[in-house]
């Protein structure tokens, strides 16, 4: 590998501008580091140039750390956007200026300097003086200069963007060439995304400082992994459903996951399709896969295509990401591309898709609700699922009224920033705090939900809590004292269909965790209990070996499932207990004190109530 | 947007300027050329050829060479520190260097008197040591270096800043060190600074009177400089003396003017 | 150096070649052999041209007859209060001749010459001497013959400033023995005098030199100064006024002092012998033919320009320097001419 950057990352004013970026790339690859302004590629590039000190990270060149090494031993060569050729040099001392100062004798230099100026096309032009040459041959004796003392690495930080469009063309030509020619390993940083797509062997995106996917340009262009990289190239069209059984559900919409991007049940799920695989059809398909009909709401040409916006019905439960919905809108917007020679689409549409491409499971948004007074247990525990699950931390305060929602807003962000937490996002309601709860997961659909107790209730079970496990259809993790990294999982089985969600759940936390995991099932006393019990938790035990979590399974007899639940948790102190719970209850005047509440009220390690159909 | 006025436009505006400037500057400068000549050539000659006359020109073109390489090398040396380098105090330091411009210049003679003179702060020690700046050769460079400064400086710092970084970090990159980069890279660039400070400087020590007068005990053949030498034969009644070395000293800084502005003509035209 | 273009060739020959010239005399190769013993001189402003041109070379070729040693006076001149200052301050003089000895005792004061050292010198240090007299401008027109007509309206009178000029102190001196001696039942005559001229003073400059300057340029009808400067001038026909000999005036004595906090031991022998020069007869003669009036009154008759002054007083008669100046400048002066006249 020419070049290995691990962990590379540069604060700047207590901003990670590089924020912990690996990276490598192979020998004589021409790597692209695609991002926009600001997104810290140049940045990249200069400290692998050592222009640049780097906070953490170390850099490799060729096996060599040269992390804390000054930019003259690195061997690179560096082309800037500005060209910043010497300007009192003429061509050919520019370009020999790399040889001279090692020492080489005249005639090797000279000899090499044609070399170069042969390959790079400005043959004969030696004697002249950068106030002679136009911008492209200005760069051009920019990477002759940058080339001559042969280099191992080569750097280029957007070096067209100062030339023509028609001169961009050529020279992107001409680096391609000359890269491939001499095979020098090669980065390159743009913000172009033809660029990028026509001179890289492989592109690294680049947003606000951290590297978000890597890969061949058609691998990024059409099969994207993260919903960020599916929007900064090109253009399209990313809806967000929900996994069903194995299949994405996008309202009528039903497309098969494939094997390489799991996703559980009831996880969101998010499809993409680029514009040139949106067919509009005068007539409805049949066969094909359709979203609906639609009404043309935008039509422009360019060039060879003709890009054409419609808008369509809704689907359910489907929320759109690209293209961004403008304010107050409601339907579902599509592009497409057609090539503009075709007749054009007049009326309304059929739409229809003919490739599409489902991305990666998308990061477990965890939900955390925060108190106005002080930062809660349910934060840090909040914090290490965060952490486990490689999700995103959203935490919620409930004001009393309107007016203090912004004053909570402050607070909130003060303590997430305090407390470590950089990267929290904050939201804040107001009213009753079961309700705002409630509404916030609806509206923004999280994986978890993490909540503490306000106020000791005792042994009554905190009344919000009561609320919220009636109606949510999300896992709930109620944290009632200072919680840490669960190294042991306790789940509580029932047997059969329930079951099975519990372990599922409880399996895949404890994998992340690298936690162990105990079956629990609680039988009545008396005797030994049924065949179908033992070969059920084996069988959960097989599924957990199979999710590669340690397992076991522990019957144990009691005269409630409570007690037989405490003196297990009593026993084995596990740092987490997981429960299923159990569907919307019919309201009923006495309320129904089932094992799940009962658990919730006496245990003392953190539970995990898992809905029936999570 | 603005073309230069017609010619004709110009006839009221460019007659006022030069009845303005004609008696402020034009007629003094030809009075001094005027009685240098009263006496004919022959005199004006004759009165060049005086030992002091001589000797206080020689002088006078001594210290300003001398002055002018200084503080060639001293003040690219601090356009480079404060033009590169970031630290505490850095903004204070930028003011300092630029004091002596404010400063009247005798104050200046009198202060380098006050620090390094025999009663001074600094020559009270040194003194017994034999080392006696003042009223020698040495002590009128100490004062043309001192008001002459912040002129180098000015020239070289502002090319220094314009100068994008990334000319300097191309040069690293491709191996330079910090001083083969200001060899190679920097000081070439630099030179039209330099030459424009240099001249200043020149023409300044040249001229310089104030700090001079104090500091070099006005010993003829010894520490008396042109200026000195016009100033003392003027008051000693030998006016054509007087204005004979004066009109030389006038000439010479034309001359040199007159280079300083078709060098940066000639820059302006090469952009 | 590839970056100098060829049309930087002419002006940098020209400034090497003004370098050549300018360095020459400090090259080692273009130095006579050995650099001479050098003595430095400090001088009060009207001693520029004898010393500069007569007294320093004869004293250098004497002592390289006697000893056959190189010897090289410098010299340094300007107003007395000047070079005073220019001594405490620490410059290199060895000797150092004020015009009125109120300057010598001011070195002592600052222990730069040792106290009342000078007067072991002959003639009590005092090396040539000139009487005050009136420059009007040619062919008298406002009639001028004494400082009583200084005083009368419609004349400007040119003087030298006291703080600087040793020479304006005399003219005060000068202008208040005159009044003082003509009337001398009248103890406030002395006063009435001064009082008379400075109302009529228009300008004021730093040295008699610079008042001489100011008159020649056409300022005033009058000017109170050394007679050895209008002699001078005369002599080389520069001269563009008549000079008026008051009945009484001043004759003003020029004080030497030797600097011993700057001569060194080895030093002591020539400096003394300069010092001593000036007064041998060559030396008072030379001064004499500069239009200074000789220390021995024998050598004054060779001058024929000398002009008569009826009553010629000195310092001595006034009651000596100190007294003078507290009683006649700052007491008479400065507390209530100037006040008045404000």
């Amino acid at each position: 590998m020419s070049i290995v950057l691990t962990d590379l990352t540069k604060l700047f004013h207590g901003t990670r501008v590089v924020d912990r970026v690996s990276l490598e790339v192979a020998n004589g690859e021409l790597f692209v580091l695609l991002g926009a302004s600001g997104s810290g590629k140049s940045t990249i590039l200069r400290l692998i140039a050592g222009l640049a000190r780097a906070e953490a990270g170390t850099i490799r060149l060729h096996d060599r750390d040269v992390t804390r090494e000054p930019p003259q031993t690195r061997g690179v060569g560096l082309v800037f956007q500005n060209y910043s050729i010497f300007r009192h040099m003429s061509v050919a001392e520019n370009v020999e200026f790399g040889l001279r100062i090692r020492g080489t004798p005249i005639p090797e230099r000279a000899r090499r300097r044609e070399e170069l100026l042969d390959l790079i096309g400005l043959g004969g032009l030696g004697n002249r003086y950068a106030d002679q040459l136009s911008g492209g041959q200005q760069q051009r004796v920019a990477l002759a200069r940058a080339l001559a003392y042969e280099p191992s690495i080569l750097l280029l930080d957007e070096p067209f963007g100062a030339l023509d469009v028609k001169i961009r063309g050529q020279l992107r030509q001409s680096l391609k060439e000359v890269q491939q020619k001499l095979g020098v390993t090669t980065i390159l940083v743009t913000h172009d995304q033809d660029e990028a797509f026509e001179l890289g062997n492989r592109i690294g995106v680049i947003e606000r400082g951290r590297l978000l996917e890597v890969g061949k340009p058609e691998e990024l262009y059409f099969r994207p992994r993260s919903s960020a990289v599916a929007t900064f190239l090109g253009s399209g069209t990313l809806l967000v459903g929900r996994c069903k059984a194995g299949e994405a559900h996008f309202g009528p919409l039903v497309l098969p996951i494939p094997t390489d991007v799991p996703h559980e049940d009831g996880a969101r799920v998010r499809v993409l399709f680029r514009p040139e695989h949106v067919e509009l059809l005068e007539e409805e398909p049949p066969g094909k896969l359709v979203l609906g009909r639609g009404e043309i709401v935008q039509g422009t040409f360019a060039g060879p295509l003709r890009r054409i916006r419609v808008r369509l019905a809704p689907l359910a439960a489907t929320r759109q990401i690209a293209p961004a919905p403008p304010y107050g809108e409601t339907g579902l917007l599509v592009e497409a591309a057609v090539p503009s020679e075709n007749e054009r689409i007049a009326g309304r549409p059929w739409v229809a898709i003919r490739e599409w491409h489902i991305l990666r499971r998308p990061a477990p948004r965890i939900l955390v609700g925060e108190s106005a007074t002080a930062a809660s247990e349910a934060l840090t525990m909040g914090r290490i699922l965060e952490r486990a699950l490689d999700g995103a931390l959203t935490v919620l305060g409930v004001a009393t009224e309107r007016e203090k929602e912004e004053a909570l807003r402050a607070t909130l962000g003060q303590r997430m920033k305090d407390g470590g937490f950089p990267n929290a996002s904050v939201r804040v309601r107001h009213g009753d705090r079961a309700d705002a709860i409630l509404q916030e997961q609806e509206e923004n659909v999280y994986d978890f939900v993490v909540l503490g107790s306000e106020e000791s209730h005792g042994d009554r079970l905190d009344p919000v809590i009561e609320t919220i496990l009636d109606r949510i259809v999300t896992p709930l993790l109620f944290v009632k004292r200072e919680a840490a990294r669960p190294e042991r999982i306790l789940v509580c089985t029932a047997v059969g269909e329930p079951g099975k969600a519990d372990i599922r759940v409880g399996g895949w936390i404890a994998r992340q965790l690298g936690a162990r995991v105990t079956l629990l099932h609680v039988a009545h006393s008396g005797g030994e209990p049924p065949r179908w019990v033992r070969s059920h938790l084996e069988r959960g035990v097989a599924t957990l070996g199979s999710l590669d979590v340690e397992s076991e399974f522990r019957i144990r007899t009691a005269s409630t499932p409570l007690q037989g639940i405490r003196e297990e948790e009593t026993a084995t102190s596990p740092g987490l207990i997981v429960i299923g719970g159990h569907g919307p209850q019919v309201r009923s005047r006495v309320a129904i004190d089932d094992v799940t509440r009962q658990v919730l009220r006496f245990a003392n390690s953190p539970v995990l109530v898992v809905p029936e159909n999570a | 947007m603005n073309d230069r006025r017609s010619r004709r436009d110009a006839l009221a505006p460019v007659g006022f300027l030069l009845l303005v400037l004609i008696p402020l500057i034009l007629m003094p400068l030809a009075a001094v050329f005027v009685f240098a000549f009263r006496g004919g050539a022959a005199e004006f000659f004759e009165a060049l050829k005086a030992r002091e006359a001589l000797f206080a020109m020689r002088f006078s073109l001594l210290i300003a060479f001398a002055t002018a390489a200084v503080n060639a090398v001293l003040g690219t040396y601090a356009a480079y520190v404060l033009s590169k380098y970031r630290f505490t105090g850095e903004r204070a330091l930028g003011i300092v260097v630029n004091l002596p411009v404010a400063i009247p210049t005798v104050v200046v003679g009198t202060s380098l008197l006050l620090l390094w003179g025999p009663i001074g702060l600094l020559g009270k020690a040194l003194e017994p040591l034999g080392f006696r700046p003042m009223f020698t050769p040495l002590g009128v460079l100490l004062a043309h270096l001192f008001v002459t400064f912040p002129y180098m400086l000015g020239a070289v710092k502002p090319v220094l800043d314009e100068l994008e970084t990334t000319y300097e970090e191309a040069a690293y990159t491709i191996g330079a060190s910090r001083l083969q980069t200001f060899r190679h890279v920097l000081l070439p660039a630099l030179k039209g600074g330099i030459f424009s400070g240099a001249l200043l400087t020149f023409a300044h020590s040249l001229g310089e009177f104030g700090a001079t007068v104090m500091v070099s005990g006005n010993l003829r053949l010894r520490t008396q400089t042109a200026p000195l030498y016009i100033f003392a034969q003027f008051e000693a009644g030998n006016i054509a003396q007087a204005n004979a070395v004066a009109a030389v000293l006038a000439a010479l800084s034309f001359g040199i003017f007159f280079v300083l502005l078709r060098y940066s003509g000639r820059r302006e035209g090469e952009r | 150096m590839a970056y100098l273009r060829k049309r930087a060739l002419v002006p940098l020959a020209l400034a090497l070649a003004s370098f050549g010239w300018a360095a020459w005399p400090w090259f080692p190769f273009s130095r006579a052999s050995a650099p001479p013993r050098t003595i430095v001189f400090y001088g009060f402003s009207i001693l520029g041209e004898v010393f500069n041109e007569a007294i320093f070379p004869t004293f250098e070729a004497l002592w390289r007859e006697k000893s056959g040693e190189e010897v090289e006076v410098l010299g340094s001149f300007a107003s007395s209060g000047t070079i005073t200052n220019q001594v405490i301050l620490g410059v290199p003089a060895d000797l150092v001749l004020v015009s009125l000895e109120l300057d010598a005792l001011r070195l002592s004061e600052a222990g730069v010459v040792a106290a009342g050292s000078w007067r072991a010198l002959p003639h009590r240090g005092v090396v040539n001497r000139t009487p005050f007299v009136i420059l009007v401008r040619p062919g008298n027109p406002k009639r001028i013959g004494g400082f009583e007509d200084l005083a009368r309206s419609g004349v400007g009178v040119v003087h030298p400033d006291p703080l600087t000029s040793g020479g304006a102190n005399w003219a005060i001196v000068a202008e208040y023995g005159a009044g003082l001696r003509e009337y001398p039942d009248r103890p406030d005559a002395g006063f009435m005098m001064l009082r008379g001229v400075w109302k009529n003073v228009i300008a004021q400059a730093a040295s008699a030199r610079a008042a001489r300057t100011q008159f020649e340029n056409g300022f005033g009808d009058a000017l109170v100064t050394y007679e050895q400067e209008a002699l001078w001038d005369r002599a080389r026909g520069k001269l563009e006024a008549d000079v008026v000999y008051p009945r009484r005036t001043v004759l003003s004595e020029h004080t030497l002092a030797v600097v011993d906090r700057n001569v060194e031991p080895a030093e002591r022998p020539i400096v003394e012998a300069f010092a001593r020069f000036l007064w041998s007869d060559e030396a008072q003669r030379l001064f004499v033919r500069y239009g200074f009036r000789s220390v021995v009154d024998e050598w004054n008759a060779a001058n024929t320009a000398f002009g008569r002054v009826d009553d010629p007083f000195t310092i001595e008669d006034l009651g000596g320097w100190e007294r003078a100046k507290r009683e006649i400048v700052d007491g008479i002066w400065k507390a209530r001419v100037l006040r008045e006249l404000k």
